[in-house]
């Protein structure tokens, strides 16, 4: 009788404490969109984009079974959560790629609450539909329940970006330095467009030091994204009246887009970011990184009137806009244009002829000094045209400071004053330095800590991305050992803002705010910041830790921390073969080949580069043998940390029949024939200043060339021109209309062939 | 190469007169309100509309009224209405931002009717549901105010008088509640009686009906209604006897029931001022003061400082 008491008591404890599961079933299809006017090919997740939205409870355990209907492999990663590794969704790091036509199980315990998000790990798949709010409430009973903020009706938002661009296709564009995109968004910063506006110099000084022209992101959008919807009417929530208040829940779900978000009801108060509560603090304005998460909430000010909460791009080329309320709909201002040529001088100030950024002296972190307010309007006024003065709202004392400084460019001690953001104008943008956690976050005082430092390294001309100019192909896991405290130092010594993200941990973010510092996850670090933040190492595995636009990590951007003596994973049976695949993500050559058909000949290039290798063929072909054939093949790679310096070595190829054996002298004197050449060269490229290409050449019958050339200069928005002489005296200016992203109509007179008409196609 | 000239001059005429005769396809018209004044307007609003064969705009300015033509395979009406409204054009679907308004020519500034009908419509209904949200109500009128920079910019530091209205909080809000009126009048009527002065108090207690007749129930919180339904016929007795009579003893014996009655009610007025429930001994009757001091509206100079405090009521916040 006893046991059979004990017997029930013991049920009856396991059924109080058995657990709720909670079932997703996801099919993963291809699928037909038209965002832009064009029907483009789409990933849905049971037939809608963004994936349908994730809904747990604390203490909930997890099934999500992914039915992968696709023709290709996939993988999901359940970004902020934490879960065992082998649940992490990273492909051929934590598991093997879900094939095509199979069925993967995800399951993992909900050991936290918050807002995160779910998205494709594997390709570029997140770009084109994969990715989805994730949602994790808090029980009831939760001591942190925060009457007033966890009760409020809550909208789950995924911000995201389309482009009608195939995204292999926009990788591709990126590392062969395309301008297509900045035609695009009308950012080319052409020499036209810096005379007319008084910023010759500028430009002039820009390029001396090396840089194109300089944009806040790279890719041009055809339609930004809330909920899968540019224009938004929350149908969620019926029947909102004035004084009520809205918590929502935004995830950016953006592949490289950061967002501004304003509302044209007033302030925004923020409660939570990536999944953590923090202090209420109250807002004008916040820019969310990419795969960040924020909770703010809003009130609506009025009836009958729906409130615009307005969603732009940083690159402010277009928006997305939500309306909050029933009724007729309240807009708020757009962000005015950025301010390019402001943009351009700062970058001058910032940037060392080698390629480094200055710091300055100035200890810039937590996104409380931001260089980009040269560059807005709303803060700094409006852009100023050469010789007009600034009108500037309320900052007069700052613009004519700013104004001295600027005019004493080089060498000027920059005052850090003149970044601040919230100290220049009335508008209150959120910064790090604001988050607050509730409760105490400190670690154990007597873990032993490990110490790693960051830099964050790139080159934008050739699209490379790195940590320590190292991408992930080139470096070793990190090993660290469970029950550690790991501190990360990171400065940002690229010319972008990068959102660093580690999975299944969320880190502490030593903002200033002590035992309060925030938990996060995801790290916005700007140009010239220095940032550190530390976590415990708690849960065993391999944990992928990378930069969050899509396609710098496609470029090799991270770093993987590995337990020491960890198990093997289940789910990756050959580790070995899942290590090279991992490695091969950023080793991918991108192919580029152009041709000009013009009325002389033709002249084209194909070439495939990588990280650091560089394929390249040119070629000059007639249209008989009178005007010759004539190709050169460089394989190089670029061993600087700029990438400025590559050697190489080649084959040149020459027939032309002319008749008579005319032979030609070069500038040192030396003679070679025209008409059959058939060498071997070695040499190297160098980056110059006014980014002329200086090429040096020695064939294997003696001869020595040297040429410079430089191409792409940029006239006009569309209109290229070209340059370029050599030692065996021959030289080229040529002339390029960019009419279409494949086609261009060019002109160019050439020693060998004359002048020419054609049109360029290009890919 | 004289060929190539003639086929880029033939190419040019053609391509020219085609697109001189473009139009927009797939035709929608709809005819919406759009607020402005002017010509000025008038050439705002229809560029900003336009868009080459997209979108055409016809705006008449005496009417207000836009003829819309689209071609509804490339846009849509809330597009071309979108974009109007932020050139600064309040319409049937958008009102626009603050400072689009402000940076209208001044012969643009239309009146924002749309705009104040929204307040109409919200502010008694905000009032009896969430008076706490009285700051943020205020933001959609006042764009007046908004001549600078971002809207996005602290709206509540641009409005006037914000902080005296933050004072008074609960009940009395953006326009004097109607419980004030008669509370004040109330008072009034008192210390005309303090002063025996009949003829005062009878003027006053005439206001005190006036004010009680204007009271919409209808406006007060549910809670408020019940109390004051279940009052105020007597309060509209006793206030009118004490308006038709010029027999102040009449009045005193009025006065009584009157502040009986008004004591039910007090908790619903919210005053900036410490108010008191005062008691005279003599008549057994209570009456209700902003000052501690006794000044007995029974007696007048006879018995002015006699009776005594026997509540003090606190309903500052």
């Amino acid at each position: 009788m006893k046991k059979i008491i004990l017997g029930f008591i013991f049920i009856g404890t396991l059924s109080l404490h058995a657990q709720n599961i909670v079932r997703y079933d996801l099919f993963v299809r291809d699928t037909i969109v038209n965002f832009s006017g064009e029907e483009k090919r789409a990933i849905a997740v049971n037939g809608q984009i963004p994936m349908p939205t994730l809904t747990f409870t604390e203490g909930d355990i997890a099934e999500i079974y992914i039915h992968n209907e696709l023709e290709e492999e996939t993988s999901l990663h359940w970004h902020g959560l934490f879960l065992p590794n082998k649940e992490d969704g990273v492909p051929y790091l934590t598991q093997m790629p879900i094939p095509p036509h199979t069925v993967h199980k995800y399951t993992f315990p909900i050991i936290q609450h918050g807002t995160h998000w779910y998205h494709s790990h594997f390709g570029l798949q997140e770009q084109i539909g994969m990715y989805g709010s994730m949602i994790l409430n808090k029980r009831p009973d939760d001591k942190t329940f925060r009457k007033g903020i966890d009760d409020l009706p809550t909208i789950p938002i995924v911000l995201s970006e389309w482009t009608d661009i195939k995204p292999e296709n926009v990788h591709r564009m990126l590392h062969n330095a395309s301008d297509w995109f900045a035609i695009k968004k009308g950012t080319t910063q052409s020499y036209a467009e810096a005379i007319k506006t008084g910023h010759f110099k500028t430009k002039l000084r820009n390029e001396w030091k090396r840089m194109l022209a300089m944009d806040v992101s790279d890719v041009y959008y055809d339609k930004f994204l809330i909920n899968g919807k540019s224009e938004n009417e929350d149908t969620s929530l019926k029947g909102l009246k004035a004084g009520d208040k809205v918590r929502l829940r935004i995830s950016n779900g953006g592949a490289s887009s950061y967002f501004w978000l304003t509302y044209a009801g007033g302030m925004i108060t923020v409660v939570a970011n990536d999944g953590n509560d923090v202090e209420p603090v109250e807002v004008d304005r916040m820019l969310i990184a990419v795969s960040e998460t924020y909770d703010v909430v809003v009130t609506i000010p009025a009836d009958n009137t729906a409130f615009e909460f307005l969603v732009t791009p940083e690159d402010r080329t277009k928006s997305a806009s939500i309306y909050l309320g029933d009724g007729i709909k309240q807009l708020t201002s757009p962000l005015p244009k950025l301010k390019y040529f402001e943009g351009m001088e700062m970058m001058n100030g910032m940037m060392k002829m080698n390629g480094d950024l200055d710091e300055m002296g100035m200890n810039m972190s937590m996104q409380q000094m931001d260089m980009n307010v040269v560059m807005y309007p709303e803060i700094t006024g409006p852009a100023d045209n050469g010789k007009d003065k600034k009108r500037e709202m309320d900052t007069e004392e700052h613009s004519d400071h700013k104004m001295e400084q600027m005019d004493g460019m080089d060498g000027m001690k920059m005052d850090g004053a003149m970044y601040k953001s919230n100290e220049l104008s009335d508008i209150t943008t959120l910064n790090y330095a604001m988050l607050k956690s509730p409760t105490v976050t400190t670690l154990p005082d007597d873990a032993p800590v490990k110490e790693l430092h960051f830099t964050l390294t790139g080159n934008m001309n050739r699209y490379v991305w790195s940590l320590d100019n190292k991408v992930i192909s080139e470096s070793d896991k990190i090993l660290i050992k469970k029950g550690e405290i790991v501190r990360i130092t990171m400065f940002n010594n690229s010319m972008m803002r990068h959102p660093m993200h580690l999975h299944g941990h969320d880190f502490r973010l030593l903002n200033g705010q002590g035992q309060y510092a925030p938990l996060k996850n995801v790290v916005d670090i700007m140009p010239m910041e220095t940032d550190v933040i530390e976590f415990e190492a708690n849960v065993e595995g391999d944990w992928f830790f990378h930069c969050h636009i899509l396609y710098h990590m496609m470029s090799g951007m991270g770093r993987v921390f590995s337990y020491e003596n960890q198990e093997p994973n289940p789910l990756i049976p050959n580790p070995a073969l899942a290590l090279r695949k991992l490695k091969g993500e950023d080793r991918d050559f991108h192919w580029m080949a152009e041709n000009d058909f013009a009325t002389n000949g033709n002249d084209g290039q194909l070439m495939a580069q990588s990280t650091r290798w560089s394929f390249g063929t040119e070629w000059r072909l007639g249209y008989n043998d009178m005007h010759g054939y004539e190709t050169e093949t460089h394989i190089g790679r670029y061993i600087d940390k700029m990438q400025w310096l590559m050697p190489f070595v080649g084959f040149d190829w020459r027939y032309r029949k002319l008749g008579h054996d005319e032979v030609e002298e070069n500038l040192f004197g030396q003679k070679n024939t025209k008409d059959r050449r058939s060498v071997f060269s070695a040499g190297v490229n160098y980056t110059l200043p006014m980014l002329i290409m200086a090429q040096a050449e020695i064939y294997t019958d003696g001869n020595v060339r040297l040429q410079f050339e430089r191409n792409d200069i940029p006239i006009t928005q569309r209109l290229r021109m070209g340059l370029m002489w050599n030692t065996d005296k021959e030289y080229m200016g040529g002339l390029r209309y960019i009419a279409t992203r494949n086609l261009g109509i060019t002109t160019h007179y050439d020693s060998d062939m004359g002048i020419g008409f054609g049109a360029m196609l290009n890919y | 190469m004289k060929s190539m000239f003639n086929i880029l001059i033939v190419l040019s005429v053609v391509l020219s007169s085609t697109s001189g005769y473009a139009q927009i396809k797939n035709t929608k018209t709809e005819t919406v309100k759009i607020f402005g004044n002017c010509e000025m307007c008038q050439t705002a609003i229809e560029n900003a509309g336009n868009i080459k064969n997209t979108a055409g705009v016809n705006w008449n300015k005496d009417t207000q009224m836009a003829e819309l033509t689209y071609d509804f395979k490339k846009t849509n009406r809330d597009e071309i209405l979108k974009r109007i409204a932020l050139s600064g054009y309040d319409n049937d679907e958008y009102l626009a931002p603050d400072n689009a308004y402000a940076q209208l020519a001044e012969c643009c500034q239309y009146e924002r009717l749309k705009k104040e009908l929204v307040m109409a419509i919200a502010q008694p209904k905000s009032k009896m549901e969430m008076p706490e949200s009285k700051t943020e109500m205020e933001v959609p009128s006042s764009e007046n105010h908004m001549d600078m920079a971002m809207p996005e910019s602290k709206l509540q530091m641009d409005m006037p008088s914000n902080e005296n209205r933050t004072d008074m909080a609960i009940s009395n809000m953006v326009e004097p509640n109607p419980l004030n009126a008669v509370f004040d009048n109330y008072f009034a009527t008192k210390d005309a009686l303090v002063k025996s002065n009949p003829a005062a108090a009878s003027a006053k207690s005439t206001e005190l009906l006036t004010a009680l007749k204007a009271l919409k129930i209808e406006s007060l919180k549910a809670e408020e209604q019940t109390a004051v339904t279940k009052i105020m016929p007597s309060l509209m007795d006793t206030s009118k006897s004490i308006s038709e009579t010029k027999d102040i003893v009449k009045q005193r014996e009025k006065f009584k029931v009157l502040s009986i009655n008004m004591h039910e009610i007090i908790g619903f007025y919210n005053s900036k001022e410490t108010l008191y429930y005062q008691y005279c001994p003599m008549q057994d009757a209570n009456w209700l003061s902003k000052d501690k001091a006794i000044k007995n509206p029974y007696y007048g100079s006879q018995m002015l400082s006699c009776g005594s405090n026997v509540e003090t009521i606190d309903n500052k916040n």
